[in-house]
């Protein structure tokens, strides 16, 4: 494993090198970046990457290019330094066509998922030091896997996309404390639409809703004891838990999301306004322990006597939900305020806790200028003690930089 | 189930939307107001969008949903290329998944290609701010450029659109005589701008002043791409008091703040010029716009 991580490190950095002293002809030539983070920070946010005093982020090194006529390409590796180590993750490598007809494309390899609105863009690019808290728990801050897409975007003037995804989902099974259960090796299936348009000049919106669907997301309840260690192992904060994993997992994720951008004259050059909001809801998160999960199929009526027994509402969903507001209110400042919460459930023996996590952020960024960022933010977080929270009250010192090729952002 | 019955009544304003864009001869996304009018002169059939205003930056434009669907249904794409277009246009070709305008070798045009650009640098640094390797972008300003780059969006437009080339041919030879009727008239009547000093936000009228002969002896950004600071300022209040700059120029989606402080302390006039078509009342298209840019230089004189 360290082996192919050197490998892959010395790979990575030759191809850095040949490929920087290439003179860049045009806009299509190979894009070269690394993005560079660095923070300090007062306290820890529950299931966030950035951990108490100073630190590294993400640090990113990606390479694209279109390949040929016919394909574009992309990697980006991740370093990330946790505990004195220093982790290389592919977040992406992928391939999608650009010569398919009629306004279809296909990626295949690792790339990130295009559920929800913040999900397909990188973290560099965030306004705020963490993902929302709703990302934390569902996504594993942020969900990238093997697998396919297939995408359309309708020839209307209204813009309108939609597209299927498989996974193989390994991030986003469920908890397996025992190792014993037969997880489905394409776990993850999805399903997307996009619409947008401008509302005269200045103004522009998007909305999208998502539904995931999760093969290996329920958890099964047993009446072991452990459980209990399980799930404040599995679920809550830990120290070796710096994957990428999603905490919090279900069979069936419903995602709406909607941007709303302002600029005067719809110039961004100096003033504008970014709103953003999403709505996640995870259903069939529990179901009886898996030796019993055949007969609930056949009796469903002996199901419901058990249900009673346990005290274990099965019908438990969580939910959780940001908005964002960023004013970009010269070419060097912007201000952002951002609310999320998550009402979460989690077994404990045979009954079901609730918790909820609330978060209240409010942060100020100086840009010297498009490639760089240095943010301070603070966090105000409210949650039941199960998260780990020591502190109430965080602050974040951060920067954010790029160098290399400006690549292309999203909306 | 609702999703469903709604998609399907989406997938119905769809199929009306399409049948109706079917009928447009060919479908134009002009990255600037200044190749859509160069495409109006060279096609003047198609049907043409226009990506972004003469008040907007295009260095700094949101690859929005709005362009995606309207470059989801281009047969060709003018845009200035330079890499004026690299914080957006790259994202928009990748997301509107368009076989169609994929690259140079199909229908898409990028005018720096075909004309020689100012100040190409062998090695960029980002220390020297918001530069880039293959030159000035903003060649709209130069007539003769502008010919050479009429020529190959001829022939580009009769590459996506064959069975029109000989249109396409009458049209560039029309739109040459009278834009080669228009030079000596413009160059006569900038004459006296010959070797005047002026003060701009940044190299946006570089092949304008080249062309005239005007001599941009500073720019209000530190560096390109970087907004003005109190400091750089300053130090233009010092060169200004040598009192041989005739004015200071900012084009019409620049913020004025620093060029005022300047103008008022430096007593300079601040003109505003427009940076394409629509950037002010006069500018329609390219004709007016060169008449009105030199009008309004004469006019600080």
């Amino acid at each position: 494993m360290s082996l192919t991580t050197r490998v892959s490190l010395v790979a990575l950095s030759c191809a850095f090198a040949t490929a920087a002293q290439a003179n860049t002809g045009t806009l299509s030539n190979p894009n070269i970046s690394a993005v560079l983070d660095g923070y300090y920070q007062t306290g820890e946010r529950p299931m966030a990457e950035r951990t108490e005093g100073f630190g590294l982020g993400e640090t990113e090194l990606a390479i694209s290019a279109n390949i040929d006529d016919s394909f574009y390409g992309k990697v980006t590796a991740i370093l990330e330094s946790h505990d004195g180590e220093t982790e290389i993750n592919l977040e992406e490598a992928f391939i999608q066509t650009l010569a398919l007809p009629g306004g279809l494309s296909v990626r295949g390899g690792r790339f990130l998922s295009d559920i929800g609105y913040l999900n397909n863009q990188h973290k560099h690019t965030d306004s705020f030091t963490d993902r929302p808290v709703v990302y934390r728990s569902f996504l594993g801050n942020h969900y990238f896997d093997d697998g396919i897409r297939l995408n359309y975007v309708a020839p209307t003037d209204l813009y309108w996309t939609m597209g299927v995804e498989a996974f193989a989902g390994d991030k986003m099974r469920a908890a397996d404390e025992h190792g014993e259960r037969d997880f489905k090796t394409v776990g993850v299936y999805t399903a997307y639409t996009k619409f947008g348009g401008d509302i005269g000049q200045e103004s522009s919106w998007q909305l999208g809703l998502s539904y995931l669907r999760n093969e290996n997301g329920v958890s099964y309840l047993e009446e072991h004891e452990e459980h209990e260690e399980h799930a404040a192992e599995e679920h809550g904060h830990d120290d070796h838990g710096h994957s990428h994993s999603a905490a919090y997992t279900g069979k069936n994720m419903f995602v709406a999301d909607f941007t709303f951008k302002w600029a005067p004259d719809g110039n961004y050059k100096y003033q504008n306004l970014t709103l953003s909001g999403e709505y996640f809801r995870v259903t069939d998160i529990f179901a009886e322990g898996m030796h019993e999960e055949h007969e609930e199929e056949h009796e469903h009526e002996e199901h419901e006597e058990e249900h009673h027994e346990h005290e274990v509402d099965f019908d438990a969903y969580n939910t959780g939900w940001y908005l964002s507001g960023v004013y970009k209110f010269s070419p060097s400042w912007s201000a952002g305020v951002r609310y999320g919460q998550v009402d979460l459930h989690e077994a404990h023996e045979d009954h079901l806790d609730k918790l909820k996590l609330k978060e209240t952020e409010v942060m100020v960024a100086y840009h010297p200028s498009h490639f760089s960022v240095i943010r301070l933010q603070y966090t105000k977080q409210d949650g039941v003690n199960h998260f780990g929270i020591e502190d109430d009250n965080i602050f974040t010192l951060q920067y954010n930089m790029t160098l290399g090729a400006h690549g292309a952002h999203q909306f | 189930m609702r999703i469903n019955s709604k998609l399907k009544a989406i997938t119905a304003a769809a199929a009306i939307a399409f049948s109706s864009q079917a009928q447009a001869e060919l479908n134009v996304f002009a990255c600037e107001p200044e190749y859509a009018s160069l495409t109006k002169e060279l096609a003047p059939d198609a049907d043409i969008y226009t990506a972004t205003t003469a008040m907007q930056d295009p260095h700094q434009v949101q690859a929005r949903p709005s362009l995606i669907a309207k470059m989801r249904q281009a047969d060709l794409v003018v845009c200035a290329g330079a890499d004026l277009e690299v914080g957006w246009l790259p994202m928009l070709l990748m997301k509107a998944s368009n076989a169609k305008v994929r690259s140079t070798e199909q229908g898409l045009f990028y005018a720096a290609e075909h004309t020689m650009t100012l100040d190409q640098l062998d090695e960029v640094d980002r220390s020297m701010g918001d530069v880039h390797a293959l030159g000035n972008p903003h060649m709209h300003f130069d007539p003769y450029r502008m010919v050479d780059v009429a020529n190959a969006l001829t022939a580009k437009l009769a590459q996506v659109d064959a069975d029109n080339a000989a249109k396409y041919q009458a049209a560039l030879a029309d739109f040459k005589t009278r834009w080669k009727q228009a030079i000596p008239k413009w160059e006569a009547k900038a004459e006296p701008l010959k070797g005047k000093k002026l003060i701009a936000y940044h190299t946006n009228f570089r092949y304008l002043f080249n062309w005239l002969g005007i001599d941009q002896v500073a720019d209000l950004e530190p560096k390109p791409g970087l907004a003005p600071t109190s400091s750089h300022l300053a130090s233009l209040l010092k060169r200004a008091e040598q009192g041989d700059i005739m004015a200071v120029v900012i084009a019409s989606y620049q913020s004025d703040r620093g060029a005022k402080w300047l103008g008022e302390r430096a007593k300079l006039k601040v003109e505003r010029l427009p940076m394409s078509i629509g950037g002010n009342e006069q500018s329609k298209d390219l004709f007016s716009l060169y008449d009105s840019v030199i009008s309004q230089l004469l006019e600080v004189k």
